[in-house]
């Protein structure tokens, strides 16, 4: 029983890890000079 | 500028703003964007950056000189700049916490009119960071 729920929560971990990476979600940049 | 940017490592789309002078990046998933080329590349291509800001998530780490620094790849890190709003996060430094932080990355240095861009960038934070 505890193999399975260590399981299950080693697999939600991995996949919170994909959905949610880290790294640049936006970039906004104010420019001058452009025509 | 616009085609120019879009071939750029790690970029998903672009969108510019004539009018308002505002350009708007979207990154790809792939987290191979890199800030610093962009702005030499906007500079390459006859346009001046006055400010950058970004968001991003990652995971407080404190560089080899000690300083709290945003990582958001294994080799990229910006460094934070102190201000009110990054109070607390050196708690977090080294730990596994992910925060989404948006901030200022860059800015023009009053009175030039057309400088190359200074880097190493830092990030100023514009926003108290939210964890997840």
């Amino acid at each position: 029983m505890k193999v399975k729920k260590l399981t299950l929560l080693l697999l939600l971990g991995a996949t919170l890890a994909v959905v949610s990476p880290a790294q640049i979600q936006h970039i906004e940049m104010r420019v001058e000079g452009m025509t | 500028m616009k085609q120019h940017l879009g071939r750029q490592s790690g970029v998903q789309s672009v969108e510019v703003s004539l009018v308002e002078g505002r350009v708007e990046i979207t990154p790809k998933d792939d987290g191979k964007i890199d800030p610093a080329q962009l702005i030499r590349a906007t500079y390459d291509s006859g346009v001046t950056v006055a400010e950058m800001q970004i968001t991003a998530r990652g995971k407080m780490v404190k560089d080899s000189s000690g300083n709290l620094a945003l990582q958001t790849a294994p080799n990229q890190s910006f460094a934070i700049l102190p201000n009110e709003k990054s109070k607390g996060l050196d708690e977090l430094a080294g730990s596994t916490t992910v925060v989404t932080v948006h901030g200022e990355l860059y800015k023009k240095p009053p009175g030039k009119k057309k400088a190359p861009p200074s880097l190493p960038l830092r990030l100023e934070l514009l926003e108290t960071p939210k964890k997840g």
